[in-house]
């Protein structure tokens, strides 16, 4: 609890949340993060509308062809540093659709991934305590939460 | 859904050079809305052609993950469809807990499409209010089936785990305290000025439109017509579990939301009469793996409206061909009728007035036939022109 | 159940021989199939004579060398009648309903995109759901496409 707190103090990052093309139920959980009973917005964190003022990329879905340039597009769009979190089974690695025609796999094909914070969906304090962590971590540190 | 927190990509007025997909196209002259055409695709991952490569028991898994919000009304769908071409006949007590599990999923739904609305009516407070509450039913359903998303109740055969009887005191209490919060809810809708203002007259569909274009769930039953699948067809429980079937005539965005909230109501009745008269015995048979060749349609009805699975089998333990119509599909017709002749301002309160399940609202496309002009925006975008456009 | 083998009934009378098969496996539950010379004729006999008002969805299935096309309607106290006929793989065109059931809109465009079917008459027969730029011979829902093969396609794109 301290150490969120402590990076609180020190950086409120900024979110910009992306689903592309998932089932909705880890972007569900991440929004109710932000209501009242998890309430984030007391740790800073805060969910930011445009690509060029976040701080960190919260993505979700398997990436379906339909969207993929538009996330590469936000992706580059965003300035750095900037950390991207892939958030649920899907942004891993595509999850139950890895093999169906109309979707990309994981994330981390089309960029590099800061953390991963699996579940089918995660609970919004996984999603919390992923990004907690990507933020107090280390810039060279491996990404939080994937054994190489 | 992304309403809360949408994307929002810096794009100019206009861009002819942007070959990218949009969701809606709406031609517009000047403020007012003359055609709409949709064009889906963000989240089509290509599920059908999935299932068949995966076995009837995987696919339960995948039918789980078409959708977030409504993941049990799949299952249920599936389930049903697979049992009927392997002609078994779940338990007594697994079709009451599929009903108890249906019914908590249509309270989450539902009450996550309140805060929704009341988020596009400009009313955060209440959004606030209903997710907070809301979280009540999600604690309900995690500590019945271990998650609080995809709860993976429902197996071929029957439902993977029982509800003894002693978690029943406990969900009771939580529908009391849940029902005094709809009240308010209820309340609010019908009595918040800028609230009624906003929604009511707001993207009127009458009666004879809703059927010819083959509207369903709330949006159909706000526009008179009584249609739900759990009276026409019961499946389940819901031949045994009274309950009224919700119907509003106006029409309108208001009448969407009230009959939201009155099922709500139904939902909590629901869930309690079922809760004491839940039949003793076991919760599931064993099905076989391979299912001998068939068809079947099954129906349920969604938070959203008729959900429709069509199965055929083949003999083999992987589906021949296995399709999906969920309701939002079916809701889009009558979505553009509604469109049409309403004004830029409305649009957002519109199509969140369907209850849409899919997050293709982000990108929507403007043709001005008259101005010879075109641009993109996103939902954000629309709010932010659709606030200006009011005051 | 009363109702469905009434419907039945009437159906079995009104088609006579243009009917290819027809199955009742359960109350609510009718699968017909006709000629496909005689759909269009059925089709406004069970929308404007039975009263089936709702279409629920249209699946298209691969048979093989033919395209089933299946129309769920639905009478409004439930029953669900699945009427189905079937055209050539190698000239899978139709003609559209959505002059009778203009909801058949969307339905129709996504069977056309996923298993290659023409509708002749449709007001705009574009790609409903699959990507930009896909191609135009590849239906994702023939059996002769595998999985693997459009992946490949897809991210080639």
């Amino acid at each position: 609890m301290m150490k969120i707190l402590d990076w609180a103090r020190e950086k409120s990052p900024w979110i910009l949340h992306f689903n592309t093309g998932g089932c909705n139920g880890c972007d569900i959980e991440l929004v109710a993060a932000l209501t009242p009973k998890f309430d984030v917005e007391r740790f800073g964190i805060r969910l930011q509308g445009s690509p060029r003022h976040a701080d960190v990329l919260a993505v979700t879905g398997p990436v379906t062809m339909q969207i993929k340039d538009r996330l590469i597009r936000v992706y580059e769009q965003t300035p750095e540093p900037k950390k991207v979190v892939a958030i649920g089974a899907c942004a891993l690695t595509g999850a139950p659709f890895k093999d169906c025609y109309n979707v990309n796999g994981g994330i981390d094909t089309l960029f590099h991934v800061d953390a991963y914070i699996p579940g089918c969906p995660p609970k919004p304090e996984a999603i919390i305590d992923g990004i907690a962590k990507l933020i107090s971590a280390k810039k060279e540190a491996k990404p939080v939460g994937k054994d190489k | 859904m992304g309403y809360a927190s949408t994307i929002k990509v810096p794009f100019g007025p206009q861009h002819p050079a942007l070959k990218e997909p949009e969701s809606f196209i709406f031609e517009v002259e000047g403020d007012i809305v003359v055609n709409v055409t949709a064009r889906l695709g963000y989240v089509h991952r290509g599920v059908e052609k999935a299932f068949e490569r995966r076995t009837y028991i995987q696919n339960l898994y995948l039918a789980e993950r078409v959708c977030g919000i409504c993941s049990h009304a799949h299952t249920t769908c599936y389930v049903q469809a697979i049992e009927e071409l392997l002609n078994i006949d779940p338990p007594p007590r697994a079709k009451y807990i599929r009903t108890i599990i249906a019914e908590l999923e249509r309270l989450h739904s539902h009450s996550l499409w309140v805060g929704v609305a009341a988020h596009e009516a400009g009313f955060d407070t209440l959004f606030m209010y209903t997710w907070r509450d809301r979280e009540e039913v999600m604690e309900l359903l995690e500590a019945i089936s271990g998650n609080r998303v995809h709860y993976a109740m429902n197996t071929i055969g029957g439902v993977r785990r029982d509800m003894p009887a002693e978690t029943f005191p406990t969900v009771k209490k939580h529908m009391d305290s849940f029902e005094k919060r709809v009240n308010e809810y209820s309340h609010i809708m019908k009595t918040e000025q800028t609230f009624l203002k906003r929604t009511t007259g707001v993207g009127i569909l009458k009666p004879e439109d809703a059927v010819s274009t083959c509207a369903v769930g709330p949006n159909l039953r706000a526009s008179g017509i009584k249609e739900d699948v759990r009276a026409d067809e019961p499946y389940a429980a819901y031949g045994e579990t009274p309950f009224q079937v919700i119907v509003h005539g106006g029409g309108d965005v208001l009448c969407r939301a009230l009959v939201r909230i009155a099922e709500m109501t139904e939902s909590i009745n629901i869930i309690r009469y079922a809760l004491d008269h839940i039949p003793d015995g076991p919760v599931r048979i064993r099905a076989p793996v391979a299912v001998p060749a068939g068809e079947a349609v099954s129906r349920v009805e969604a938070p959203r409206g008729e959900l429709i699975h069509y199965a055929k089998s083949n003999g083999t333990i992987k589906p021949e061909r296995y399709k999906v119509r969920a309701p939002t599909l079916a809701n889009i017709p009558s979505l553009a009728k509604t469109l049409i002749g309403a004004h830029l301002a409305d649009v957002p309160l519109i199509l969140a007035g369907i209850d849409p399940c899919f997050s293709c609202m982000d990108r929507m496309v403007f043709v001005d036939q008259n101005k010879d002009k075109q641009w993109v925006w996103n939902m954000e975008e629309l709010k932010r022109h659709a606030k200006v456009e009011r005051n | 159940m009363e109702k469905t083998s009434e419907i039945s009934d009437r159906l079995r009378e009104h088609l006579k021989d243009s009917i290819v098969e027809m199955k009742n496996p359960r109350e609510r539950r009718i699968f017909l199939r006709v000629k496909k010379e005689a759909f269009r004729e059925t089709l406004e006999y069970v929308v404007n004579d039975l009263g089936f008002k709702h279409l629920s969805a249209i699946t298209g299935v691969d048979l093989g060398t033919e395209i089933e096309l299946l129309y769920h309607v639905v009478l409004n106290d439930a029953v669900v009648l699945t009427l189905g006929f079937s055209v050539p793989k190698e000239k899978s065109t139709t003609r559209t309903i959505t002059d009778l059931v203009p909801s058949a809109v969307l339905y129709e465009r996504e069977v056309h995109e996923l298993l290659g079917v023409g509708f002749e008459g449709h007001p705009n027969l574009i790609p409903l759901v699959l990507p930009e730029g896909w191609p135009q011979d590849v239906y994702p829902l023939r059996k002769e496409w595998q999985l693997e093969q459009l992946r490949k396609i897809a991210l080639e794109k």
